[in-house]
């Protein structure tokens, strides 16, 4: 990938990262770590390792999910 | 270069009216249906926006609509022509189910994107084109501002009802 | 490709969008477009069949995931 765009992504997932750290609000959090997710993926497809791409981009919803129902039970 | 940013701009143009028609002649800004898009529409409609407007958005958020269909589709024709424009919309059906959509705003925006964009590709437009446009498009609808974007969906409702 | 610069500048403006927002109700459709310009990057990246696959798996993934953060931000599906 040109650097530019590798330095595009990157910052993606930077920001992402930082502001789920930083968030203080629990669905703000789980948004910023999708906003990580969507950073790292083009890496992953770049380097052509497109199969591992399909299980990152299935697996990290079903665990955003999960972590949805622990929130809502802790809630509860 | 002059040339493909002139062919991406027409084709967000195109994309543009393409989902938009498709999206509203489904009933998308219809209120009452998913339990999250109401949630959108309603903070969309307290920062000022209007709600019919924040419905369609809410819903293009929460379920694969013709917006979704159309940029799947592009990215199918560029990469195996009407097939893969045609795979993809079976995709983006069934990824509507998945998402407890009963509809088919996806799948037929999905279906008539293909036919469209191939057609466009034979008359000198770049598959990718359409990508980008698409991208740029739902970035006009979604990424700008809420409050007018979801005015201009409203009073297109309107028209349609 | 000017189309792959493209679609990565309106992943970041995007990306800043979602984060600076405060409202959830509000972050979600940001976080939509974010999701529109990474499954076109990764086709525009890699020209595969397979890559078609991962970008609808991203999008139909991505989608269903704000849907769930959406129903559960409204108070959940309604029995």
């Amino acid at each position: 990938m040109i650097l530019i765009l590798e330095a595009a992504f990157g910052f993606i997932a930077l920001v992402g990262a930082i502001s789920a750290a930083l968030i203080r609000d629990s669905y703000g959090k789980l948004i910023s770590l999708g906003v990580l997710v969507a950073g790292i993926l083009p890496f992953i497809v770049d380097r052509g390792y497109i199969d591992v791409a399909i299980t990152v981009a299935l697996i990290a919803p079903i665990a955003t999910i999960f972590v949805l129902m622990v929130a809502r039970r802790e809630e509860a | 270069m002059l040339d493909e940013i002139l062919h991406i701009m027409a084709a967000a143009i195109i994309s543009w009216i393409l989902f938009v028609t498709v999206d509203i002649f489904f009933k998308l800004p219809e209120t009452g249906g998913v339990s999250g898009a109401s949630a959108i529409a309603r903070d969309i409609e307290a920062g000022g926006g209007a709600l019919s407007g924040g419905t369609m958005m809410g819903n293009i958020v929460c379920s694969p609509d013709a917006s979704a269909g159309t940029l799947l589709a592009a990215c199918g024709v560029y990469v195996a022509g009407i097939t893969g424009g045609l795979a993809a919309a079976v995709m983006v059906y069934v990824g509507n189910r998945i998402c407890h959509d009963p509809g088919y705003a996806g799948t037929t925006g999905a279906v008539l994107a293909t036919f469209v964009i191939y057609a466009f590709t034979l008359a000198g437009f770049a598959a990718t084109d359409f990508i980008a446009g698409m991208v740029i498009a739902i970035l006009t609808i979604q990424g700008l501002s809420h409050v007018h974007a979801s005015r201009l969906l409203a009073r297109l409702w309107r028209v349609r009802q | 490709m000017i189309a792959l610069y493209v679609v990565a500048a309106i992943a970041v403006f995007a990306a800043i969008r979602v984060i600076v927002e405060k409202n959830t109700g509000r972050k979600l459709p940001y976080a939509n477009v974010l999701g529109f310009a990474v499954s076109g990057a990764v086709v525009l990246l890699i020209d595969h069949p397979l890559a078609l696959v991962a970008a609808a798996a991203y999008f139909v993934g991505s989608t269903l995931e704000s849907n769930a953060i959406a129903s559960t931000y409204a108070g959940g599906v309604k029995r």
